[in-house]
């Protein structure tokens, strides 16, 4: 069987029946369409959402508000909870549905991510419920870089304070590009709208440095629900939309192809009956289409598209999120651990990569020690890790350092042993992100964006391009002279002169900013 | 508030209709059973027989097709599961040619521990997770896929893709890898191994959407039909052969029942239904109104009684 478009398919899909059509059942054998409409219908999205903040700024309570605003908890849950104890006001205490570990319902604290799950009329909404304390910066890291969109929360009393802008800053480092400011406690300020003004003002002075694509404040009081799902009767100088309708507008989970074509080969996939050895991966940018020339950026060979296979029919084109097999008209001896791209935008053959990283090992950083880098599917050994500078997420200053542990933000640089096929994060953030593991004990040290990749070629010939700051301070960006937030875009303009240089098959480098501040 | 400019492709996206939530999740899953597939030395499938192993199983083929799939699957037989769940066991094993591995902690069921006489802690313990080890162990599998969701239990909520267990199969909430964008760290330490969990996003509504869309066969128990129950401790029990046996003031009952969860019979409470295709019984679900886990008698045990169990070694 052959598909025109995964995503035109699904559209059309989506409007005679939520069933999926497979090769040689058709709709006859199915039952009415309108009835599974209404049985089943599939969503037509998905969206990620961290939560951060702390206890005492009501996290945990907002998310339970939101859960039982949503009607989507079952009765035992709303059972257990009435039994429970009540909090102010008689309502019942809301965050006993979040906090799931015995550990942490004794110290009253989130310790650990926790996930959940909910759907509104036309989106499944993943909650992911991150731990606000300092301590606990690499969980909240760690569930950042699962978001498409962030809350972050504020007790209207005390407004922005060093722990916003810490979180904001991890949401920047992980790739978050959307954030919600969740202004709380309203009710504890008698609602005021300079209150919740000055608030808003605050954040956007501090924000601007980030590479938020928006960012959206609504005040509210997640204990009697006001601007959480249903809206405010206290505050009607606001008129935007409670969390929930903002929740449900914002973009979901992306499911088009953007960036350039990545193909992390996962495993090789045979069938000897039919001569078939697929290379089994999810495409992790972009996309690509039988017929299409791709090349392995390692070991530089093409080849084209021959088939692109998966149980359910072959398909014309595999896009961004979809896990497929792509079969090559000629054996290229590819395997494991190999990036598929086109040959005009190919992922750079590293051998050294800068790197902003958050440390996540109880285990500091030991300069002996050995390490491997996992990137998307490829985990080489690391011959020299050096840690340059810590960033000091409250003032976002970084300064040199030589050891880093436990919640750090290190900037540093690793050498590889063999070269790997890596993106700056900026560029293709699958193939631009890293875990580092410790190659004895296999724990996950630090996981981190890479800021530059260097290419192997770099080290040994001169002939590569360094696009210095002086020279894109002069021309392209003279206008960003001074400006607050400068650097986000400063980078972004670098990241794309770099891009078309390396499609016309030069090599470059973007010198980085030197004070590391971002 | 102002807002940077997402680049153009990201503001065409709004424009387009997006893929199902659905589409998301199987190809997640996908991608996590080729990732375990390649850096597990071992895997093996824990395959339950319910709707959410059916799930699983589905998927692990969509995974390695057209090739077979690279491993073995596991069945823990308690020697108590319900008798129709065996044969669709054994039918699903012909079907799809798997490598089926059946263990039983013969120890165990040689000292007559039931389901029926002893506390659900010691008969699960001894019946379920003891026998997961030992088979385990006995085939040195260094990797184990499950079908366990974070929705189904607070515990859970918190678990990793890759759950890692230290020797002894003991599970540490707070030794966890921490786990970043779509990133699997397999490595492992010594006398280490792993849990793999590819539903981990899945909920409930999703895993009966999706027998649904594909047409996935499951087990009958699932189904509303007349079946002879007993009411004990205020549950709908099912007599499904002659071990259980009834106390004074109970009696057998034919009710029309279905099982929303499937486990070992004298543990596995039936719902009154009428739901008797997979679309009334998926109607039926997605109006519930109670988590499933409910129908689980071994979780109103104690408090905290999951992530006791997890902490043993049990799923």
């Amino acid at each position: 069987m052959t598909r025109p478009n995964a995503l035109q398919e699904k559209s059309v899909k989506k409007a005679k029946t939520p069933l999926k059509v497979v090769a040689g059942q058709e709709a006859d054998t199915q039952p009415a369409p309108s009835d599974l409409d209404k049985i089943a219908p599939e969503l037509s999205g998905m969206l990620r959402v961290l939560t951060c903040g702390s206890v005492d700024d009501g996290k945990s309570t907002l998310i339970g508000r939101l859960l039982w605003d949503a009607t989507d908890l079952y009765d035992d849950q709303r059972e257990t909870l009435k039994r429970g104890k009540t909090v102010d006001g008689g309502n019942p205490d809301f965050s006993l549905l979040m906090d799931g570990l015995v550990a942490e319902r004794e110290q009253g604290i989130t310790i650990d991510i926790a996930w959940r799950y909910f759907d509104t009329a036309s989106r499944r909404i993943v909650v992911i419920d991150s731990p606000g304390h300092e301590q606990y910066t690499r969980n909240m890291a760690s569930g950042a870089s699962h978001a498409d969109v962030a809350i972050l929360l504020i007790d209207a009393r005390h407004g922005i304070k060093k722990q916003t802008r810490r979180h904001a800053a991890i949401l920047d480092l992980v790739g978050v590009k959307r954030v919600i400011l969740v202004v709380n406690k309203m009710d504890l300020v008698d609602w005021s709208e300079s209150a919740f003004r000055k608030i808003e003002a605050d954040f956007e002075t501090f924000s601007w440095r980030f590479g938020f694509w928006e960012a959206t404040a609504i005040p509210t009081a997640a204990v009697s629900g006001d601007n959480v799902a249903a809206a405010s009767t206290h505050m009607p100088w606001y008129t935007g939309p409670t969390l929930l309708q903002h929740l449900e507008q914002l973009p979901s989970r992306v499911t088009e192809p953007s960036g350039p074509f990545r193909f992390p080969v996962q495993t090789v996939l045979r069938d000897s009956r039919n001569d078939f050895r697929g290379l089994a991966g999810t495409v992790s940018g972009g996309s690509v289409r039988v017929g299409e020339t791709v090349v392995d950026a390692l070991s530089k060979r093409t080849a084209k598209v021959l088939r692109i296979a998966t149980m359910d029919g072959d398909f014309d084109q595999a896009s961004q999120g979809q896990a497929v097999a792509i079969q090559l008209d000629t054996d290229i001896d590819v395997a494991r651990g190999a990036v598929l791209s086109k040959a005009d935008s190919r992922p750079v053959v590293a051998r050294v990569v800068d790197a902003r990283m958050v440390w996540l090992s109880e285990t500091p950083y030991d300069p002996r020690g050995s390490y491997l880098l996992r990137t998307a599917t490829d985990l080489t050994p690391v011959s020299n890790l050096k840690i340059q500078a810590l960033l000091d997420l409250e003032t976002l200053e970084s300064h040199p350092a030589e050891a880093c542990s436990t919640n750090d933000i290190a900037i540093g640089e690793i050498a590889l042993a063999r070269p790997a096929a890596i993106d700056t994060f900026g560029e293709a953030p699958e193939t631009g992100s890293f875990m580092l593991v410790d190659a004895i004990t296999g724990a996950s040290i630090a996981g981190g964006v890479v800021t530059a990749a260097k290419p192997e070629a770099a080290l040994a010939d001169e002939n590569t391009f360094v696009l210095s700051r002086a020279m894109l301070e002069r021309g392209l960006n003279t206008d960003l002279r001074d400006l607050p937030g400068s650097e986000a875009e400063f980078r972004r303009r670098a990241n794309e002169v770099a891009l078309i240089l390396r499609s016309a098959g030069i090599n470059v480098e973007i010198e980085s900013a030197p004070d590391y501040s971002i | 508030m102002r807002a940077a400019q997402p680049p153009e492709s990201e503001r065409d996206a709004r424009m387009t209709q997006a893929i199902s939530h659905l589409d998301l999740l199987e190809a997640e899953s996908i991608h996590i059973f080729r990732e375990a597939a390649a850096q597990f030395r071992k895997p093996v499938l824990l395959y339950s027989i319910g709707k959410d192993s059916t799930v699983l199983l589905h998927l692990a083929r969509k995974a390695f097709w057209p090739g077979k799939l690279p491993f073995p699957t596991l069945h823990i037989d308690t020697g108590w599961k319900f008798r129709e769940m065996i044969e669709f066991r054994d039918k699903t094993a012909r079907d799809f040619d798997l490598d089926l591995i059946v263990h039983t902690n013969e120890d165990g069921r040689a000292k007559g521990i039931n389901p029926i006489d002893y506390a659900p802690s010691v008969y699960t313990d001894v019946m379920k997770t003891v026998p997961l080890k030992q088979a385990l162990d006995k085939y040195a599998f260094d990797a184990a896929f499950g079908g366990a969701r974070r929705d189904e239990e607070a515990s859970r909520a918190k678990e990793r893709v890759f759950s890692f267990r230290a020797e002894g199969h003991r599970w540490d909430p707070r030794r966890q890898r921490p786990e970043m964008w779509r990133l699997l760290n397999g490595r492992l330490g010594a006398g280490e191994t792993v849990r793999v969990f590819p539903l981990s996003n899945w909920t409930e509504r999703d895993v009966w959407r999706y027998i649904l869309r594909e047409k996935l066969d499951v087990v009958p128990l699932y189904f509303a039909k007349e079946r002879p129950t007993i009411i004990r401790n205020g549950q709908l029990l099912m007599k499904d052969d002659e071990r259980l046996t009834v106390k004074a003031g109970e009696e057998i009952v034919n009710r029309r029942v279905r099982f929303r969860t499937l486990g070992c019979y004298p543990l596995t409470a039936a719902v009154e239904s009428d739901a008797d295709t997979i679309e009334t019984v998926v109607a039926e679900t997605l109006g519930a109104r109670t988590s499933e886990r409910q129908g689980r008698l071994i979780d109103h045990d104690q408090a905290g009684a999951m992530e006791k169990k997890k902490q043993e070694g049990y799923f």
